[in-house]
């Protein structure tokens, strides 16, 4: 006989759970029916499908009222009244207060978790909102650049500056294009009799505010930007300037020697601050044109890189596809353009020695968290950081949740009698369980109270180390508060899930009959979940002590260069030709040992170029070089304490040092001869020739993520920045007076100093702040790691007491007593640390490999990291064991 | 006070349970009303509910029939029409009729 088609038995599980059991029958039968009658109609697969259909419909409320209606009528429990609940909160109170050091360990842990949980939610949502507020963010994309030239790798978000139209024109795909040029990034703009130095200004085309759509205080940002001389101000801005918002008629004075007037047209809203750039003064693209400008551009190069070009798709465009189309411009567009500079006939010819130019798109909204280019418009965050802050907090409120199971379970035994007694007296367990939760639940939402008072006590600290500026009120708006309102109640649930239905599967007769024993050792969940504390633990005790090993080798290890008292004083080309009297009047004063005059530095935020040198007369893609050259004069060498491995520095008494060159070691070992002093290198335009004079010894000019690159000093003037080598003495009363000396030169300019060892130290801001939130969060771990093991020995004592005091009697010392007490729980330590060292290893291996330049993780940071657990965990179980091991047998016995 | 209220569905259902006279349960009843209402969807859980109003309401009583060696031996709940249900069908129709009288030019159709 030919087998009958069976509805799917899930569906029939499902209906046995939704239904009112006395109806089950029935309707399944006639389900069961109606199906054999499709099966045979439309086949077995089809009639499977209207069965399922069949079974949904039969969602409704009608039959859980009915099952809720008949269940209060006929069944003998109150579960859900209002007094049960009334009374289950009433029990759960005079067990926490009976408890005290129990509900403090719980309620102190909770609350910690989750304070760190929502401060670390209130970051991460943050981080993910960047640059959504924009209308239309989801199709806004930057065009980045990806060259490879002459053994040099630049990625960089910026692109050259007739991208954007040409994609405008040649593809249909594009619907809109802006171009952003960054310049120098600040300029000095002329208020009152002062200048400020303003660093949020750009120039943009007339587009910028079709892509960007900000609120508009008043003028046409349809029309601003269109005409030279135009400004458009945020309301910041305007009111940093002219104390108003509406500025619109007023205008701008930029640049100090030769200023431009720009006449402000528009007013925009502030740019949020979950945008990936902020930009107060936005000035018309069109004055880049001015060949008298200081910023004069040539447009028309599609071998330059310098604009930031952002493009708004068409609708239902995946712009993976159309990055694919890229290279078609750079063939038709840029190529000509590098035949008749390189000598090369094709882009095969090209890419042989190695060379690559190309391009791709990054959505808007990516660029925060996934992109970290050369050029960025601002600092960008880490996906990274989202990953490792979420995982800290998951795991901090997980160990907090451990605590309270292991704590409640640990407690079994001295609530079993009281399980025993309320389950003889008709308890149901669905009642017992509703007990248990609804007190896990208490304890949660006090621990949520508390945990938003440690929220606002911690919040400037947490602001620092995330770089935000959160206040309490952020969680309470519309958009979280239901996620906050319902995360007491699931760590409730989550906490007291298993303790509840635990204790409430203790059987009457032996609870009550003998008292029932909980030995540690027996409980295989808790002593896991003790040691995934203390893996965690560990995993961040290691973190942190690597971390702080890299960056204390990155502060001490040699860079090549002097970087300690050197003041750097930014802005002295608004001098003018004075400059050099002005340095010459400082190197006059008492410790100032030598002076140099150049805006290349080697830290960040100083500037970098580079050019393309050849070995031999005719350049070609094989013999010829991208190096870093920079522009320094006579004391550099001296002032920054650079040694010279073979060759001279600049000197004035030689004239024809101008078309010197000293270069560094790798740069030489590139060149390939013996003895690169002597011999002569070719600028890209093949007029300029170089005589090397001097060979460097390897120097850290970039950072410790980057490889030490090829580089040439050239001798240069340039006044923009000057820096001085103090003496080590006095180096707060020498600013003093090279301040007053400069209000003196420089009337109304701002004064602008740091010195290098800080911007040194700044380039590594985001490790220091790993560095801060693995120990900041390895503190905490370990202590409500500890806390909870505090809790359990506590615990595990109370249970043994008599136990201890037989052994007493029969001679136990107290260090045997001790042992055995702290032992089960070192084992536990132990494995942890067998658990978290290589997952340790694993991911702070990863970590390093940002680092060209790297410690070696070594074995004793984890043998270190384990004693200093094992030591902790001692410390808190020792404190206990002693106590009950010096206890007087005769107490503790004496009763039975 | 006057009759309970009688929803459009929970009337055809009680109707269908009218002419199944004796073999009106949950399939018999929807296979019943798929065929007279054009296949309109007529889900069981529909009429399920329906009946179940209907028996609270008391226009209908069931019992359950005996096992059979069909759908899994599962029993069968039958539906029959109670004399209120009848006389509410009665009225109702009345109701209809006389309002149908009502209209002045009854040929719009």
């Amino acid at each position: 006989m030919e087998k009958q088609p069976n509805p799917p038995r899930w569906a029939d599980r499902f209906l046995g759970w939704l239904l009112p059991s006395e109806l089950y029958e029935e309707l399944l039968g006639d389900l069961h029916e109606q199906f054999a009658f499709q099966a045979e109609e439309f086949g077995a697969q089809k009639a499977r499908w209207m069965y399922f259909f069949e079974v949904l419909r039969f969602c409704r409320p009608y039959f859980l009222k009915r099952r809720f209606r008949a269940q209060s009528k006929y069944s003998t429990s109150y579960t859900y009244s209002p007094t049960m609940l009334r009374n289950y909160f009433k029990i759960a109170w005079r067990n926490l207060a009976r408890n005290k050091a129990f509900s403090f360990i719980n309620l102190f842990g909770l609350s910690v978790g989750l304070a760190c949980f929502m401060l670390i939610g209130l970051f991460i949502a943050d981080e993910l909102s960047y640059d959504k507020f924009y209308p239309n963010a989801n199709r806004i994309y930057r065009i980045n650049s990806e060259i490879k030239f002459g053994g040099d790798e630049m990625n960089k978000a910026i692109s050259p500056d007739p991208f954007g139209e040409t994609l405008k024109k040649d593809y249909p795909e594009v619907e809109q294009y802006t171009r952003i040029y960054a310049g120098s990034g600040n300029k000095f703009i002329k208020k009152g009799d002062e200048f400020i130095n303003e660093q949020k200004i750009v120039y943009t085309d007339s587009t910028f505010f079709d892509i960007f759509s900000l609120p508009i205080v008043e003028g046409n940002p349809k029309t601003a930007l269109d005409k030279p001389n135009t400004a458009v101000i945020s309301r910041s801005g305007a009111i940093k300037y002219f104390g108003t918002p509406n500025a619109v008629g007023k205008s701008l004075s930029v640049n100090i020697s030769k200023p431009s007037i720009y006449n402000i047209v528009a007013v925009y809203e502030d740019i949020p601050a979950n945008a990936h750039f902020h930009f107060d003064v936005l000035l018309s693209m069109i004055n880049l044109k001015d060949p008298t400008s200081p910023d004069y551009f040539q447009f028309g190069n599609f071998l330059s890189h310098s604009f930031h070009t952002y493009l708004r798709l068409k609708k239902g465009v995946d712009y993976k596809d159309f990055e694919k189309k890229l290279p078609e411009v750079f063939l038709k567009y840029s190529m000509p353009q590098a035949k008749q500079f390189l000598k090369i006939e094709s882009k095969a010819d090209f890419e042989k020695a190695g060379n690559k130019i190309h391009y791709s798109l990054i959505p808007m909204t990516d660029i925060h968290l996934k992109s970290n280019l050369q050029n960025e418009l601002g600092p960008t965050g880490s996906i990274q950081y989202v990953y490792i802050f979420g995982a800290v907090a998951m795991f901090l409120l997980l160990i907090a949740c451990v605590n309270f199971i292991n704590l409640s379970t640990a407690r079994s035994a001295s609530r079993a009698k009281e399980v025993g007694i309320r389950k003889t007296m008709g308890t149901e367990r669905s009642t017992l369980i509703s007990q248990f939760l609804s007190e896990s639940i208490l304890t949660s939402f006090i621990a949520f109270g508390l945990a938003i008072i440690l929220m606002a006590i911690t919040l400037p600290f947490f602001n620092d180390l995330s770089g935000k500026k959160f206040v309490i009120s952020n969680l309470f708006t519309f958009e979280y508060l239901p996620f906050v309102m319902l995360l007491p109640f699931v760590v409730g649930v989550l906490g007291g899930y298993y303790p509840a239905f635990f204790l409430s599967s203790f059987k009457p007769i032996e609870v009550l009959k003998t008292s029932i024993k909980t030995g540690f050792s027996k409980s295989n969940l808790r002593n896991t979940l003790v040691i995934f504390q203390f893996s965690i633990s560990l995993i961040l005790i290691i973190a942190t002590v690597i971390v702080y090993r890299q960056l204390n080798y990155i502060q001490t290890t040699n860079v090549g260069f002097q970087k300690d008292q050197v003041l750097i004083i930014k802005g002295t080309g608004a001098l003018g030709e004075s400059a050099w009297a002005f340095k010459n009047e400082i190197l006059g004063m008492a410790g100032v040992k030598s002076a140099t005059m150049t805006d290349f530095l080697p830290t960040d935020n100083f500037s970098r170029g580079d050019n393309i040198f050849s070995k031999d007369q005719v350049m070609t893609p094989e013999n010829s070089f991208n190096i870093q050259n920079w522009f320094v004069d006579y004391d550099y060498l001296a002032t920054l304490g650079i040694e010279l491995k073979a060759g001279r520095n600049f000197s004035k008494a030689f004239g024809s040092d101008s078309t010197a060159i000293i270069i560094n070691e790798v740069f030489a070992k590139k060149l390939g001869y013996k003895d690169p002093v002597g011999k002569q290198i070719y600028l890209n335009d093949k007029k300029s020739v170089f005589t090397i004079i001097g060979i460097l010894k390897n120097f850290n000019f970039t950072n410790f993520h980057t490889e030490i690159g090829p580089l040439g000093f050239f001798l240069g003037k340039n006044n923009t920045t000057t820096s001085f080598k103090i003496s080590s003495k006095n180096g707060q009363e020498i600013v003093k007076k090279v301040e007053a000396k400069w209000h003196e030169m420089a009337p109304g300019m701002p004064f602008n100093y740091s010195f290098l060892d800080e911007n040194f130290n700044q380039m590594y801001q985001s490790e220091q702040r790993i560095g801060k939130v693995a120990l900041a969060f390895g503190i905490l771990t370990v202590l409500i790691a500890c806390l909870g093991l505090f809790g359990l020995v506590t615990y595990m004592t109370e249970q043994r007491i008599k136990e201890i005091g037989v052994r007493k009697v029969l001679g136990a010392s107290v260090p045997n007593i001790v042992a055995l007490l702290s032992k089960d729980f070192l084992k536990l330590v132990g494995i942890a640390i067998l658990i978290a060292s290589p997952i340790a290893y694993y991911f702070m291996q990863k970590w390093l490999q940002d680092f060209a330049y790297r410690i070696n993780i070594e074995w004793w940071v984890f043998a270190s990291a384990g004693v200093l657990a094992v030591l902790i965990a001692f410390l808190t179980v020792g404190y206990q064991a002693i106590k009950a091991a010096l206890m007087n047998p005769v107490k503790s016995l004496k009763s039975e | 006070m006057g009759r309970s209220y009688l929803g459009e569905f929970e009337e055809l259902v009680l109707l269908t349970v009218a002419v199944l006279e004796g073999t009106a349960y949950g399939v018999t009843i929807a296979t019943e009303l798929k065929q007279r209402m054009n296949n309109r969807l007529i889900s069981l859980s529909g009429v399920h509910i329906a009946l179940y109003r209907l028996e609270e309401k008391g226009f209908v009583v069931s019992e359950l029939g005996g096992a059979t060696s069909e759908r899994g031996g599962r029993r069968k709940r039958f539906f029959r029409i109670t004399a209120l249900g009848k006389r509410t069908l009665a009225e109702m129709r009345q109701v209809r009729n006389e309002l149908w009288d009502a209209i002045p030019n009854p040929s719009f159709s």
